[in-house]
């Protein structure tokens, strides 16, 4: 549903006459006369209030008794008392109450000094108690989850916990248990609490009862310093605020920002930071000697990187990764293409085709055509396609959901995978996996009721009445329609037409046209994709979309030429392709045939076996730079605390490369670096930190926005699409990426128990054929063309809503990863080693 | 032309001129009425002590060097590291690191106990707040005020400082001294 209107009322609270808007509960229209009403239970995050905890009781003129602030919406002339001897008896008694059984253990608790139920008690309680019953007892502290301690004993049982469970992240877990003062906190059958969101539960507890186990008595709130900046760990760049004691991130909290994250964090982003304080963490250079990475003096590697990118005959490659900032990006631009005169690079993550081409770019990214964040919520119906928020950008599948749950919006998924929207989504449509192309082109004849719908669908291997229904949906939803698709769907064979396809279902909806609220959100699938893609690191696009004079090579275009011997240095920063592309066995021979300069924070594989000179890269909270969100918002990276010893910020090594390899370096501070990015991309133009500031900036709604280059404009015509493979036998492979799958999390002790297996999802069917049971191991084989066999070990994980046909097995894994497969056809067969 | 002060001079007014027998005179005149306070106190004998041999006795609420203290029948560490004194401190002395207390070989009473307990004696003003603030009593003011050391980072005192008995070299005073 679109946003409501909001019209402005005047009521009187305590004597003011305050103006707030109709409809807003009392708790926060008083905040608006400077009136403060106490509160526990209420959170407008957590959507409609309970009432539960009965702090907030006001005086309303009219109504006899006494009414919840939260709970109770403002009317024009309503007459609110929250200072009458009632009300003070009324929240003395409340917090007398809530204290009956609260233990007091404050100085243990690590909710101390930063606890509403301390703060509250001192403002609105009665200061002495008069209980002197023994207070009830649980077994304190219980694991909630590895990551989440629960006492039970401090519980007030506000259900903020609770509610965010079952109509927040809707992982329907946590319950209360039992009755009257028994009652607890827990999941239904005892099991750990585990889902990719639970941690926001520890900042929602409003009492020491949920705390976080990785923080626990690590610090008091007047030991440490809060300290904001953005994650950089996917594309949803949620706002956060670093936690910092003696210079080291002791947690990371959300800092809200409802253009953004709408102040929640997923699992990743909250206790990712522990990995920047693990020993196997690169802190000082290292440089390849005698086969053996050892540590060397910056000069020394300097010197080295420079031989190896500086005097190379033949060509050079490089790719940047989704961690690296505008910045970072727009130096390793610079060296490469301004200095060294190469034309090979590229940022797209886990990309295995070549590029959209320029033009296409520009009119997809184009500012009428682009949805906000905000605009998911609003939207009359949201089209998922070929992404899984939950994997690829958390924040936003919370951001989906509210808007089902909350505004009525229309949700259709469309992916070869079982997506987790599936169960609120009015329509899911699977297709085959990389048929994305096929799938997009079936779509555009079916929202435009002309063409071979059937004989599209049949070649994305979807359902043709299924994709008419879809077809029908979104253009009967309403006009304010948001296509959320994920960038691989532009990673297969032929982007370019599958970018054109997209366009054209967009222009049948009326989305490119300049309509507030409706547009495209491209889920990159680097987290900062939007922002490389922005300022040139692209085989096919320049600074601002530009079209280059020449197309360079793509990733895995360079990963052949270093084969081929065209080129022979590899400039890798942020990223290492054997972990983070699709065809691993190309990457290990690539990197093995190139001489290789990385910049990374730990040596995962590919850099461990092969690369020649490594420099240690900065973890998120050490960073600046600014990074581009998805929907175009500027957003500032500022450092919390201070590098390791002997580590350069990246920005500043790329810098002294430049210097290095005889090229002139005009950076001198990161700053430098945004004003010649602004000065680059005509769209930017003149943005500064200043202008950015703690919440972002779109470019979008700045004046720059009018040089926006034009992009190709239709009509378009579709090539016909390669259709997917027929299975004949054997099985379609489809790829996907957890979000537990990153060496941030592989490094982080608390996390570490949520770092993925390898498994084979298929269908129940396609299992009995093959006699194979849930849980059993599998082998997986693909045959390449030449005829080698490739097989990886998996756990067979049969899952109803997996298509018939497909199996799904996961990448980034390192060894055991989908990625060593190269093929579009695998073999599922029952291990002959370890039968069930 | 050299300055004409005009009206603003002041006539310098001296006194008599040193040297000679008048001023011998009064020198001598001047250093023996001196003496005369000096000899005058020698009957009501000494105030002062042999320090360091002596000490000056204190009174009991005296607030010198910190102890941290322990359960006589458990031996555990009354302090749960709470950080209380570190925000009570209005010197910023105290630094504390908590951390989880092992059930099978406890330190403390409660869940958490300060795995760092420091106090900077040189920055301490010795005002008693971290004593007030201290919800379990387990750090009280001591009455050692001999605190001087060779250099700085030896007047940072740690926790197992902190908890040993202090030698007793300092005097009590006693009732109505």
């Amino acid at each position: 549903m679109p946003r409501p209107e909001i019209n402005e009322i005047t009521f009187v609270v305590d004597g003011r006459e305050v103006v707030a808007p109709a409809g807003t509960m009392l708790a926060d229209a008083a905040k608006l006369g400077d009136v403060d009403i106490p509160v526990f239970c209420y959170e407008p995050k957590l959507g409609q209030p309970v009432g539960a905890c009965r702090m907030c009781l006001v005086e309303v003129e009219g109504i006899p008794k006494l009414q919840t602030a939260c709970s109770t919406p403002v009317r024009d002339g309503m007459v609110v008392n929250t200072e009458t001897p009632r009300v003070k008896a009324a929240q003395e008694s409340v917090v007398e109450f809530l204290l009956l059984n609260h233990p007091l253990d404050c100085p243990v608790c690590d909710k101390g000094g930063e606890c509403p139920l301390q703060d509250i008690s001192y403002g609105w309680g009665r200061g002495t108690s008069r209980t002197v019953e023994p207070k009830r007892h649980f077994e304190k502290p219980v694991e909630l989850s590895p990551l989440i301690a629960i006492d039970r004993e401090r519980c007030i049982l506000c259900y903020r916990c609770v509610r965010f469970s079952q109509e927040v992240s809707e992982d329907y877990q946590l319950i209360l248990h039992e009755r009257g003062a028994d009652t607890f906190v827990g999941t239904f059958d005892g099991h750990p609490y585990v889902a990719p969101f639970s941690g926001n539960i520890i900042e929602l507890c409003p009492v020491g009862a949920l705390t976080s186990q990785a923080y626990r008595f690590r610090a008091r709130p007047w030991d440490i310093e809060q300290s904001g900046s953005v994650c950089t760990l996917c594309p949803g760049q949620c706002n956060v605020s670093y936690t910092v004691r003696d210079d080291r991130v002791m947690r990371v909290l959300s800092r809200q920002n409802d253009a953004v994250d709408d102040g929640w964090l997923c699992d990743r982003g909250r206790f990712a930071y522990q990995s920047s304080y693990v020993d196997d963490r690169v802190t000082e250079p290292l440089l390849r000697d005698g086969g053996v990475l050892r540590p060397v003096s910056w000069e020394r590697a300097l010197a080295e990187a420079a031989r190896l990118l500086g005097k190379t005959p033949a060509g050079l490659g490089a790719l940047a990764g989704g961690a690296t900032s505008n910045e970072e990006g727009w130096l390793l631009r610079r060296l490469h293409a301004d200095v060294l005169g190469s034309r090979d690079f590229d940022s797209r993550s886990g990309a295995s085709g070549p590029a959209v081409s320029a033009g296409l770019l520009a009119a997809l990214d184009t500012p009428e055509a682009q949805a906000t964040v905000p605009d998911v919520e609003w939207a009359h119906s949201v089209l998922v396609l070929d992404s899984e928020p939950v994997d690829d950008m958390p924040i936003l599948d919370l951001r989906i959901r509210k808007g089902v749950r909350r505004h009525g919006m229309r949700l259709a998924v469309a992916t070869s995978r079982p997506s987790s929207l599936d169960s609120i989504a009015e329509q899911a449509v699977r297709f085959a996996p990389g048929a994305g192309e096929a799938f997009v082109c079936a779509l555009d004849a079916a929202v435009g009721g002309i063409g071979d719908v059937a004989g599209l669908a049949a070649a994305a291997g979807a359902d043709a009445a299924q994709v008419e229904a879809l077809g029908r949906m979104l253009r009967e939803a309403g006009e304010d329609v948001v296509i959320v698709w994920g960038e691989r769907l532009t990673h297969g064979a032929n982007p370019d037409n599958a970018a054109r396809a997209l366009l054209k279902v967009a222009g049948r909806l009326s989305l490119l046209d300049d309509h507030a609220g409706a547009g495209l959100l491209q889920v990159p699938s680097g987290a900062n994709g939007r922002g490389l893609r922005e300022i040139g690191l692209l085989p096919t696009a320049g600074p601002g979309y530009r079209e280059p004079a020449a197309v360079g090579r793509s990733a895995q275009e360079i990963a052949q030429a270093t084969i081929a011997g065209q080129i022979t240095g590899l400039h890798l920063l942020h990223v290492d392709p054997v972990q983070s592309f699709p065809e691993r066995g190309l990457w290990e021979q690539a990197l093995h045939a190139g001489a290789v300069v990385a910049h990374a924070q730990f040596l995962t594989d590919g850099l461990r076996e092969h690369a020649n000179v490594v420099f240690p890269a900065e973890a998120g909270a050490e960073k600046e730079g600014t990074v581009t969100h998805p929907d175009g918002r500027l957003q500032r990276l500022r450092p919390a605390v201070a590098r390791p010893d002997g580590a350069r910020p990246t920005w500043q090594v790329l810098s002294q490369l430049i210097a290095a390899v005889g090229g002139q370096a005009t950076a001198l501070t990161s700053m430098m670096v945004t004003s010649e990015i602004a000065e680059a991309v005509p769209f930017y133009a003149g943005i500064t930190h200043d202008e950015i500031g703690g919440f972002g900036v779109r470019w979008q709604e700045r004046e720059a926005a009018a040089a926006f280059p034009a992009g190709e404009t239709g009509p378009f015509a579709l090539e016909d699409p390669r259709p997917a493979a027929s299975p004949n036998g054997a099985l379609r492979l489809g790829r996907f990426r957890s979000v537990w799958a990153s060496p941030e999390v592989a490094h982080a002790p608390a996390l570490k128990f949520l770092a993925p297996k390898q498994r084979a999802e298929l269908n129940p069917d396609d299992a009995q054929e093959r006699g194979i049971r849930h849980g059993q191991q599998v082998t997986v084989t693909a045959t390449g063309e030449d005829g080698s066999a490739e097989t990886i070990a998996a756990v067979a994980h049969l899952r109803a809503a997996a298509p018939r046909g497909s199996v799904f097995l996961e990448s980034g894994l390192g060894a055991e990863s989908v990625d060593v497969l190269d093929a579009a056809l695998v073999h599922v067969n029952s291990d002959p080693a370890r039968p069930a | 032309m050299p300055w004409n002060p005009g009206d603003d001079l002041v006539a310098v007014q001296r006194g008599p001129e040193p040297g000679g027998l008048g001023g011998a005179y009064r020198v001598l005149g001047e250093t023996l009425r001196g003496l005369k306070t000096s000899f005058g106190r020698v009957v009501e004998g000494t105030t002062t002590i042999e320090y360091p041999e002596q000490k000056t006795p204190v009174y009991p609420r005296f607030r010198g060097r910190h102890r941290l203290h322990t359960f006589e029948d458990t031996g555990l560490e009354k302090c749960v590291g709470c950080s209380l004194c570190a925000a009570a401190c209005p010197a910023d002395c105290i630094r504390v690191v908590a951390a989880e207390n092992d059930p099978i070989d406890r330190v403390s009473g409660g869940e958490r106990y300060a795995a760092v307990y420091e106090i900077n004696m040189s920055r301490c003003i010795f005002c008693g707040y971290c004593e007030m603030a201290c919800p379990f009593d387990a750090i009280t003011m001591g009455h050692d005020y001999e605190l001087a050391d060779y250099n700085r980072s030896d007047l940072i005192f740690t926790k197992e400082m902190l908890l040993q008995e202090p030698p007793v070299r300092t005097p009590l005073r006693a009732e109505g001294e």
